[in-house]
């Protein structure tokens, strides 16, 4: 290691040009690195959506669903498959196991969709993959102001889907535009029953003479003279009128058209989903959606400076007015970090230049900071880690501890410049002071980045949240240690060149006022610990007992949500609603938020528009709550606060379920589509009936168990249908086919699409269904008559039943196999007792059908996992730190000591969160384990200069005293450039700020303790440790 | 090493609360749901938001149903006032004074045919009142007598013939009002079923209700198709409501009551005839009852609530 000090020296040029370099390529890669507001903790996920238009539920699962399921098992790195089939639509998801390359795993999935289709009949819809995108992918959503009020929905849409949709997909980074609200535009012809049965004709020849009248053809060229003429045939309908003249048949020379049997309009499509805006109506509406990896920030811009180009160019009175833009949460979050990140450089400069007494010396450690935030870049875009809160905010953590390294290699060759005589040559000091530290500095650093190994191992959302965090900070530790055994030698030897005034001084006066004044106040105290040991070991059991007292009386929470800043209120109504009702309710609902005074607006979606993003059924809403800028507000207040009032004044909705989310937040819930409770029982089986019988039985038999709360089964009935049931008896006696039959329920009731008519390219279907009159109720569709072979016409009554009956809502199913989900909470008693319990009660009382089988899970399965990995992980990391400290001191006691460390900085860390009223949480965690890191590197360097002093021949005493005078400063620069960069974070309150407050305030507790162990304590106690002097350790 | 071990505890504790808590959060979410769970509650809901959501309320009284079947047809003449002329003799036709649509009377002239055996021209003339409606003769043809030259039919009478399909037949009963219409056209006139099939036809397995129509005007042609809404029942009951009130409850017909302290209850009920709008109670609600007549969807949504809560979209 002193090599690489002397080769340092020795090439201080080229050095210096490599610093030059790294830090070149840093703020290269930082250019590069893609900004997010937070991390992107979407699991990797392939959707595969299907629109079945009007399958219900059980259809869409055996005809769709099932297929896709079963074609995408055995895909490499395939960790789950799960689907639900709901009206109308068919959602599979892939997950792959994390980390799995997106587009990889996109490829896969397309293959095996070939398949897929082929086994799904025709005319049941085509499986496609949702956008290439995640969780953080929506970034902009827009709404279409009509204020002439003049356009039609319809033909609002129509410039939503036909214009600004194509636009807005040609911005680079831009995936797809999903469009929702109004109507899509259609042709609809609404047929006559009973014009049919005058003209003896049926609906589904209606269909087919549309399909026949609609063509262009080509039919290759002629030559005429020289010349070659393409021949083409136009016979596209084109308007109404083309359709209405279509003749379906000719009695004797005398043509049947189609306006006889027909009524042809423009309507709207069927449609699933609404958006509402104000309480005031319906409104159109798009979101943008962001290609997978691309940078928020540039792609938002994009898209605003494209919508203002659009602005320009839409028909005049209509104009695109984006509602939601993740730019600002980006920018917030970034904003929040980057001020934290500034501030608390400035702070470490200043520590720096009081107890450095000199600019030269700061500016040398000052250097690393930069050094190792550029260094960190570098590593982040080789691991592909965008810029967020997260890896942000671990850089603002880490700013107090990149400067550790290089504070004590300066603070040493600052020292010995002092202590040395003039003659002696400058660089040789630097390197005999540089070779002094090298080593604990060395180990130091790597036992902090060791720490942090655990956080690698987080699993799931946790895990992406703060593995950035523990990267960035590993990775600028790392840079900060390249910097300080390369190239804070070199920079020492050219900045900290000693002046003349300097080399005239006494040895006295070279002391610096501060160093002096604080050795004065230090040494009787540390004296006085040396020589009574037995007071050390009181005050540090007295802290550890407060530590153990305190412990228990802190309150726990989640990770603290991150706050986005934009307020959704989640509506949630009875699954069986109709989409008027919905819209009727959502509108009630808007204009209740209208009349609070800090709600500008409330744009709604219910349901789903283009599928892509969403698949919520219509009986769930979202809307997005505008507000009004902080001034005009009655107070300051936090988002959580603001929530509570709108809470307040907005009441309750009768039949409606209302809570507050966030749109990433709500996204990501969605994909990751886990069950929040403790306890999850899943139930896998074939019927449903079966399935929900058996649930309702198990759920009863685990109230029974003590400790039980909130035990529910999953809703999975509630959708009422229709439910036509054709009799085959009746059937055979007429010769008509179960399939005659369906096609004209098919098409009559439900509508058929008869080709397309083209307006410039836009293309909108043909629609052909009864008039509303004879499709709208039970009654009239048992009057739908069916033709028989023999020409008689049956009405549909007579041939099936027809009944109404409570259906499944949706089909969830997991691994190819239906499940339901039993849910429970578990109060009072040990997990693991209860489920014990619960599994025996319902092996011995509840008898399952043969193919049924119970599977446990919840967050308490996640849970015992984590615990079992960091059951491993924790004490192989301790093992490690351990090997490190032992490999540095070759010394079990001095290692031992340092260890001792960490319960002291615990319990200033407990002390830190109990007093500000903070919980326990993730991010809490986090800042223990930083701290660890940060605890040992104080010991050690402390424990490192008295093995030294004792080499030097001092007695155990006399080496703790001087030991500690003279590290006082170092030890304290350090400790207070750690706690003085995370002040700014302790009291940031921008977006992300809840995140990083609590991992603050852990770290500063625990460095106030520690500190004081470091100094007082460990000095006392070294005498117990120390080594038996004569062969060198160091 | 005891230290360590501490540590180590420690260490755990930290990250398993940290995992564990969003099951507290969760756990106070749905205590809160669970609340609402109690079905026998009544659900009491203030005036204002009763008028914001358009709740109504009405009183459960007696009320007329009438209730109809609706059917299709054609308008034929009627058989008995059809006569069809045959010439008696094969001949050469000589004149044609009539032609199809002409109005005729009994015992004018037709045409005038020449005999084959006699040589010798006579009259072929109309038996009834009446409008030609079919000719087969042309000058200079020659006729046979077993064609039928003319058909005349007095239409100031006309048929309106009905198929009633099996599941229809025994609703339909003769002295039945029926409106009898033409599709898109503006003509309507009510009549009474004076007729209904005695058998079904085996070919179209249906049977036959006629309503005779008064055609002075001459509106009803023969061959037109042609609707009826026939009147089956229009009865009194006791107990009525309107059709809107109806929700299903877990797998019961309720109706909404107010109870004495403003609060709505489920009740179930039994339902006897309906129409479009209205329908019968047999049990379960008495007259005077006061019964949410609009928007009761919200109220059963109101029940449910607790079961739609926590499911995620989809």
């Amino acid at each position: 290691m002193n090599r690489i000090i002397d080769f340092a020296i020795k090439n201080r040029l080229l050095i210096l040009v490599l610093g030059i370099i790294i830090m070149a390529a840093g703020y290269l890669s930082y250019k590069q690195l893609p900004i997010d507001a937070f991390p992107d903790v979407s699991p990797s996920l392939v959707q595969v959506f299907t629109v079945t238009e009007g399958l219900a539920p059980e259809e869409v699962e055996k005809y769709v669903t099932y297929p896709i399921e079963v074609t995408m098992n055995g895909l490499p790195n395939l960790e789950t498959i799960r689907s639900v089939s709901n009206f109308g639509l068919s959602v599979v998801n892939i997950y792959f196991e994390d980390g799995t390359d997106i587009y990889f795993a996109r490829q896969l999935v397309n293959e095996r969709l070939t398949e897929a289709r082929e086994q799904i009949p025709e005319g049941f819809g085509d499986p496609q993959m949702g956008p290439i995108s995640t969780g953080m992918g929506l970034v902009l959503f827009y709404y279409l102001d009509d204020t002439t009020g003049k356009y039609s929905l319809e033909e609002l849409r129509t410039i939503q889907d036909w214009l600004i949709k194509y636009q807005l997909q040609t911005v680079p980074g831009v995936t797809e535009v999903l469009g929702i609200g109004g109507y899509e535009k259609q042709f609809q012809v609404a047929v006559d029953p009973n014009a049919l049965l005058r003209y003896d004709v049926t609906i589904n020849e209606i269909v087919e003479k549309i399909k026949a009248n609609n063509l262009n053809v080509g039919a290759q060229f002629i030559e005429k003279d020289a010349e070659e003429f393409v021949v083409r045939s136009v016979g596209l309908t084109q308007k109404i009128e083309d359709i209405e003249n279509i003749i379906i048949k000719a009695e004797d020379g005398i043509p049947i058209y189609l306006s006889q049997l027909a009524e042809v309009e423009i309507g709207g499509a069927i449609r699933r989903g609404v958006q509402t805006r104000n309480g005031i109506g319906e409104v159109i509406s798009g979101m943008v959606v962001k290609l997978y990896g691309t940078n928020s920030s540039t792609v938002i811009g994009a898209v605003e400076k494209k919508l203002a180009e659009l602005n320009k160019i839409l028909p005049e009175g209509i104009r695109i007015v984006p509602y939601y833009e993740q730019k600002s949460l980006v920018e917030s979050a970034v904003t929040t970090v980057t001020d934290a990140l500034w501030q608390g450089i400035i702070l470490v400069v200043i520590i720096l230049m009081v107890f450095m007494g000199s600019l030269r010396p700061s500016i040398v450690v000052a250097l690393s900071i930069p050094f190792a935030i550029l260094f960190a870049f570098i590593g982040m875009s080789y691991f592909n880690i965008s810029i967020n809160l997260m890896s942000f905010g671990g850089l603002a953590i880490a700013i107090g501890m990149m400067v550790d390294a290089t504070i004590v290699l300066v603070e040493n060759v600052d020292r010995l410049k002092r202590e040395s005589s003039k003659e002696e040559n400058f660089i040789h000091i630097i390197a005999v002071a540089s070779k002094e530290v090298i080593r604990p500095i060395t180990f130091a650093i790597v036992i902090i980045i060791a720490v942090f190994i655990p956080l690698f191992t987080l699993q799931g959302v946790e895990g992406k949240t703060f593995s950035p965090l523990a990267y960035t900070i590993a990775l600028a530790m790392l840079g900060s240690l390249i910097f300080a055994i390369l190239i804070a030698p070199v920079l020492s030897s050219y900045l900290m060149k000693r002046t003349k005034r300097e080399l005239k001084k006494s040895k006295e006066q070279k002391e610096l006022w501060i160093v002096v004044q604080l050795q004065k106040f230090y040494e009787p105290l540390v004296r006085f610990f040396v020589r009574r040991r037995i007071t050390a070991i009181v005050l540090a059991s007295v802290i550890l007992l407060f530590g153990i007292i305190i412990f228990p009386q802190l309150g726990s929470e989640f990770t603290p949500t991150l706050q986005e800043g934009t307020i959704v209120m989640r509506m949630s109504m009875a699954p069986s609603i109709s989409l008027t009702e919905s819209t009727r309710l959502t509108l009630i609902a808007e204009r209740r938020l209208m009349k609070i005074q800090e709600v500008a607006g409330a744009v709604t979606r219910i349901g789903r528009g283009e599928v892509g993003a969403h698949t919520d059924p219509i009986n769930s809403a979202e809307m997005y709550i505008l507000l009004k800028p902080k001034d005009q507000w009655r107070q300051d207040m936090s988002q959580t606060e603001l929530e509570e009032i709108i809470r307040e004044e907005f009441g309750e909705i009768p039949g409606a379920l209302v809570n507050f989310t966030q749109p990433i937040q709500m996204t990501v819930d969605e994909l990751l589509e886990g069950v929040r409770a403790e306890l999850a029982i899943k139930l896998f089986g074939g019927d449903l009936e079966v399935l929900k019988n058996e649930a309702e039985k198990i759920a009863s038999v685990i109230r029974t168990v003590k400790g039980a709360e909130d035990v529910q089964v999953d809703q999975v009935t509630g959708a009422p249908q229709l439910k036509i049931m054709v009799d085959r008896h009746n059937i055979a006696r007429y010769g008509i086919n179960v399939e005659d039959v369906q096609q004209v329920i098919r098409t009559a009731v439900g509508g058929e699409t008869s080709g397309q008519i083209f307006e410039e390219i836009r293309r909108f279907d043909i629609l052909v269904r009864f008039t509303p009159e004879a499709r709208l109720t039970a009654s009239a569709i048992g009057e739908i008559l069916i033709k028989a072979p023999d020409g008689t016409n049956v009405p549909l009554s007579q041939l099936a039943e027809i009944e109404e009956v409570i259906g499944p809502r949706q089909i969830t199913r997991e691994n190819n196999q239906r499940f339901i989900t039993i849910q429970a909470n578990v109060v009072g008693r040990d997990i693991g007792s209860f489920v014990e319990e619960g599994q025996q009660l319902i092996e011995s009382s509840v008898k399952l059908p043969p193919g049924y089988l119970v599977t446990w899970g919840g967050q308490f399965r996640l849970q015992q996992e984590a615990n079992a990995r960091f059951a491993v992980v924790i004490p192989i990391t301790l093992l490690l730190i351990f090997l490190l400290l032992f490999f540095n001191f070759r010394s079990v006691k001095n290692s031992l000591l340092i260890l001792l460390n960490i319960p002291l900085a615990l319990v200033g860390g407990v002390a830190a969160l109990w007093i500000s009223g903070q919980n326990l949480s993730v991010p809490s965690s986090v800042g223990f384990i930083a701290l660890f890191g940060i605890a040992l590197e104080n010991g050690m360097i402390l424990v490192t200069y008295f093995n030294q002093l004792m080499k030097e021949g001092l007695k155990v005493d006399e080496a703790s005293v001087k030991g500690a005078l003279l590290r006082v400063r170092p030890v304290l620069m350090t400790a207070l450039t750690t706690a003085l960069g995370l002040i700014p974070l302790l009291f940031a309150a921008g977006t992300g700020s809840e995140v990083q407050r609590p991992l603050a305030t852990v770290v500063i507790g625990g460095l106030f303790t520690s500190t004081i162990l470091t100094l007082l304590v460990l000095p006392a106690l070294y005498k117990w440790f120390s080594i038996k002097y004569e062969s060198g350790a160091m | 090493m005891n230290l360590i071990g501490k540590f180590l505890i420690g260490a755990i504790f930290f990250f398993s609360v940290g995992c564990s808590d969003d099951q507290n959060n969760d756990a106070v979410e749905t205590e809160e749901h669970h609340e609402t769970e109690e079905h026998s509650e009544a659900i009491k809901i203030s005036d204002e938001v009763m008028k914001e959501f358009g709740i109504e309320v009405k009183e459960a009284g007696p009320g007329v149903i009438k209730s109809h079947i609706d059917l299709t047809g054609e308008i034929i003449a009627e058989p008995s006032r059809i006569s069809h002329i045959i010439p008696r003799f094969n001949g050469i036709v000589k004149e044609v004074y009539k032609t199809v649509g002409d109005k005729v009377s009994k015992g004018e002239t037709l045409a005038i045919i020449e005999s084959n055996e006699s040589l010798a021209p006579y009259e072929v003339q109309s038996l009834i009142d009446g409008t030609i409606i079919e000719m087969h003769m042309t000058q200079g043809e020659l006729i046979g007598n077993e064609a039928h030259a003319f058909t005349i039919a007095d239409l100031n009478k006309v048929w309106a013939n009905f198929n009633i399909y099996q599941k229809d037949l025994g609703k339909i009963k003769v002295g039945q009002r029926a409106s009898v219409s033409v599709g898109s056209m503006d003509i309507e006139e009510t009549g009474t079923i004076s007729y209904v099939s005695p058998i079904v036809d085996e070919k179209t397995r249906t049977a036959t209700a006629r309503v005779i129509l008064n055609n002075q005007t001459g509106k009803w042609l023969p061959g037109m198709f042609i609707t009826a809404n026939v009147y089956v029942s229009e009865k009194k009951y006791p107990v009525v409501v309107e059709k809107t009130a109806l929700q299903t409850l877990e797998e019961q017909v309720v109706v909404f009551v107010k109870d004495e302290d403003g609060g709505f209850r489920p009740q179930a009920v039994k339902t006897g005839n309906e129409n479009n709008d209205n329908i019968e109670i047999l049990s379960g609600l008495n007259a005077g009852d006061q019964y949410v007549s609009k928007n009761s969807f919200i109220l059963k949504a109101e029940i449910l609530k607790e079961s739609f809560g926590g499911d995620h979209g989809h």
